[in-house]
């Protein structure tokens, strides 16, 4: 069906329509720089949100790392195992000096083919939650209720293929050494003589957590106590029997403070916090305020990255302005025919700074859906791979702020050629061509 | 008594450092009358009809088109008139590219005052009586009389009480100038339009009741 008449809009349209390439290539930058600059908006909250996730209802962490940075990076997040023990009797000490709501005690240390083992408690499976308000899960099986049962996390159980009932080794140390290979002094040597049997496999958290295997205390400290008896050149087996005080050894505790119902922060806080901070010999992690801490470390590296984003956006501006400004020589005779048949400058101005808000709205709308769509994409590929849980959806203040950008850059990009179609000179324009 | 397409008081006009000025005492056109303006290529012929329609700046003078002062006009309010009362038609036409016959002449309307739902019908019925049978199709498609047809049809669409032919014919051969001479004069009578007409063709004479000479207006050093 035809048209009814002409409008200013369908002009701009038929005017971009006319250099598509033009067109579609700075539409294609728009978008290309918006959906970087989403995606590192978005990548930058979902960091967030997954650092977020695993400390869950912790309220302090306890462990004598050197640090309470590296005590939250090691005891949360497994980057590294914990390299000082604690006693379990300052474990005890620790948790009959004020009436937590739980102490759960947690021993890393060991390993499966490279991903961490975390000993610990079943308060660990009942009464901490990975992300706080979402308990622990079973995909199947159940959580340990004996020493010499294994529970996999999500990535864990994805990554080593293991299936209920089946017996694994566990590696002493962090090394990745595998079943049946020659002992490793520096990658740990695996414990032949422990089977350990595949009695669950959790849901993914989306926290580190999913990374790591599970098995209770009195596992780990009888490993220890075999290698303790083997060096003293004690043969034979090694049961809880035979535990000393030296082997009971852990690397932090998870303590959750007395709160008031329907409130996870607890007025206790401050002051537990300064009162274990006076006991030298461990460190006392906020885990909140830790993962905060890191932030703003990263925070200049991140805000490099952000502005690079932020140059693309502008350049593609440029790019939108410089195609603009070059189309202008070509349309003078247009511009000046319009001008002729009674279009003002003022109309002539807003027609070509409406083609670079519509280049613009265009390109950051693409961005927008490039962005979503290569979120959810990713979302999926890394669930599917390493077990971790991001949201794809974006950020609906980012995405504001970016397109709210991206048009204002584009009505400022416009400007120039618009100034330019502006000052055309009519009568020179409508003269027959040389 | 019907008001005079165009009256042009006292205009003296010239460019800068230009040795000559173009100096017009008094030049009426009444309504629906058509006036030839000769005189040689370069003599200034084109920027008169520019001075009329407001597209340069006079020096001096007074220029009114259907009763309305174009002089004292600025900016967007000068554009609008000339859009309302004059129509302009080029040697090479001058329609846009890339759009099509119908949007062509809806171009001359869009900044008219006739009303948007008026316009296609307008549009039609004039390209119709001008002999384009396919409104919608597109300018670069059509031969060059049709095209011409076109940039009559659009010159006239507003319905102006002046139409500015600035040389239509200089590039046609004898045969297609009276043509589109034929076709110019008979719209601008049907449409009752006035029309002031630049050639440096001495043929063109005979079809014009009235003609004026571009040389009794200027004024200055010899060109």
């Amino acid at each position: 069906m035809s048209a009814k008449t002409l409008t200013d809009w369908q002009i701009v349209m038929r005017s971009l329509r006319a250099r598509p390439l033009s067109t579609w290539i700075t539409i294609g930058m728009v978008a290309t720089s918006v959906a970087l600059l989403l995606v590192l908006f978005g990548m930058r909250t979902a960091a967030r949100g997954a650092f977020d996730r695993g400390s869950g209802n912790i309220h302090l962490l306890v462990s004598a790392d050197p640090s309470p940075l590296v005590a939250v990076l090691n005891g949360i997040f497994y980057a590294n195992a914990p390299s000082k023990p604690i006693a379990w009797s300052k474990y005890q000490s620790i948790r009959s000096a004020f009436p937590y709501q739980w102490a759960i005690p947690t021993q890393q240390g060991d390993s499966y083919r490279g991903s961490p083992t975390m000993a610990t408690s079943t308060d660990f499976f009942s009464k901490f939650e990975p992300v706080a308000g979402e308990p622990w899960k079973l995909a199947s099986g159940k959580f340990f209720e004996r020493p010499f049962e294994i529970v996999l996390g999500a990535a864990a159980a994805k990554a080593s293929g293991l299936r209920l009932g089946q017996e694994v080794f566990l590696t002493h140390g962090s090394g990745a050494s595998r079943e049946g290979s020659e002992p490793d002094e520096h990658a740990g040597h695996v414990h032949t003589e422990f089977p350990f049997k595949v009695v669950g496999v959790l849901e993914p958290t989306g926290s580190a957590h999913d990374r790591a295997l599970f098995i209770d205390l009195e596992s780990s400290w009888i490993l220890h106590a075999f290698d303790r008896r083997e060096r003293a050149g004690i043969s034979g087996a090694t049961t809880a029997a035979d535990l000393e005080d030296d082997d009971r050894k852990i690397t932090g505790i998870l303590l959750r403070l007395p709160t008031r119902a329907g409130s996870d922060a607890s007025a206790a806080m401050q002051q537990q916090f300064d009162t274990l901070r006076r006991d030298t010999a461990i460190v006392v992690a906020q885990p909140a305020q830790q993962i905060q801490k890191l932030f703003e470390i990263v925070s200049n590296v991140d805000g490099i990255f952000i502005g690079m984003a932020v140059v693309v956006l502008i350049s593609s501006s440029l790019s939108t302005m410089l195609a603009l400004y070059n189309s202008m020589a070509a349309r003078t005779r247009q511009i000046a025919v319009l001008r002729v048949l009674g279009a003002s400058q003022g109309r002539v101005f807003g027609l070509v700074l409406t083609e670079s808000l519509v280049i613009t709205m265009a390109g950051a709308l693409s961005g927008i859906v490039l962005a979503l769509l290569g979120g959810i994409a990713a979302s999926a590929w890394l669930k599917a791979s390493i077990g971790l849980v991001i949201d794809p959806t974006l950020d609906p203040r980012s995405t504001v702020i970016v397109l709210g950008g991206a048009v204002a850059l584009g009505g400022i990009a416009g400007i120039l050629p618009a100034w330019r179609a502006y000052q055309v000179p009519v009568a020179d324009n409508l003269r027959p061509a040389a | 008594m019907p008001v005079p397409a165009l009256i042009i008081r006292d205009l003296r006009f010239s460019y800068p450092d230009a040795s000559w000025a173009l100096s017009v005492p008094h030049l009426q056109v009444e309504a629906g009358e058509h006036v030839l303006l000769v005189g040689g290529s370069g003599r200034g012929k084109s920027t008169l009809l520019q001075v009329v329609a407001g597209l340069r700046e006079l020096g001096s003078g007074s220029v009114e088109v259907a009763g309305m002062r174009m002089d004292t006009l600025r900016g967007a309010a000068r554009d609008e008139a000339r859009g309302r009362s004059i129509g302009m038609i080029f040697q090479t036409f001058n329609l846009l590219h890339g759009f099509t016959a119908l949007e062509n002449v809806f171009a001359a309307l869009m900044f008219s005052s006739m009303p948007a739902a008026e316009h296609e019908h307008r549009a039609r019925t004039l390209l119709s009586t001008l002999g384009i049978a396919d409104a919608d199709a597109d300018v670069d498609r059509l031969s060059v009389g049709q095209q011409q047809r076109v940039a009559v049809a659009r010159a006239l669409a507003a319905r102006p009480a002046l139409v500015l032919a600035d040389e239509p014919t200089a590039s046609l051969d004898p045969e297609n100038t009276e043509t589109a001479m034929d076709l110019i004069q008979s719209a601008c009578r049907a449409e009752g339009a006035a029309l002031l007409c630049t050639s440096h063709d001495p043929s063109m004479r005979a079809r014009f009741a009235r003609i004026e000479s571009i040389d009794a207006m200027i004024a200055g050093g010899a060109r």
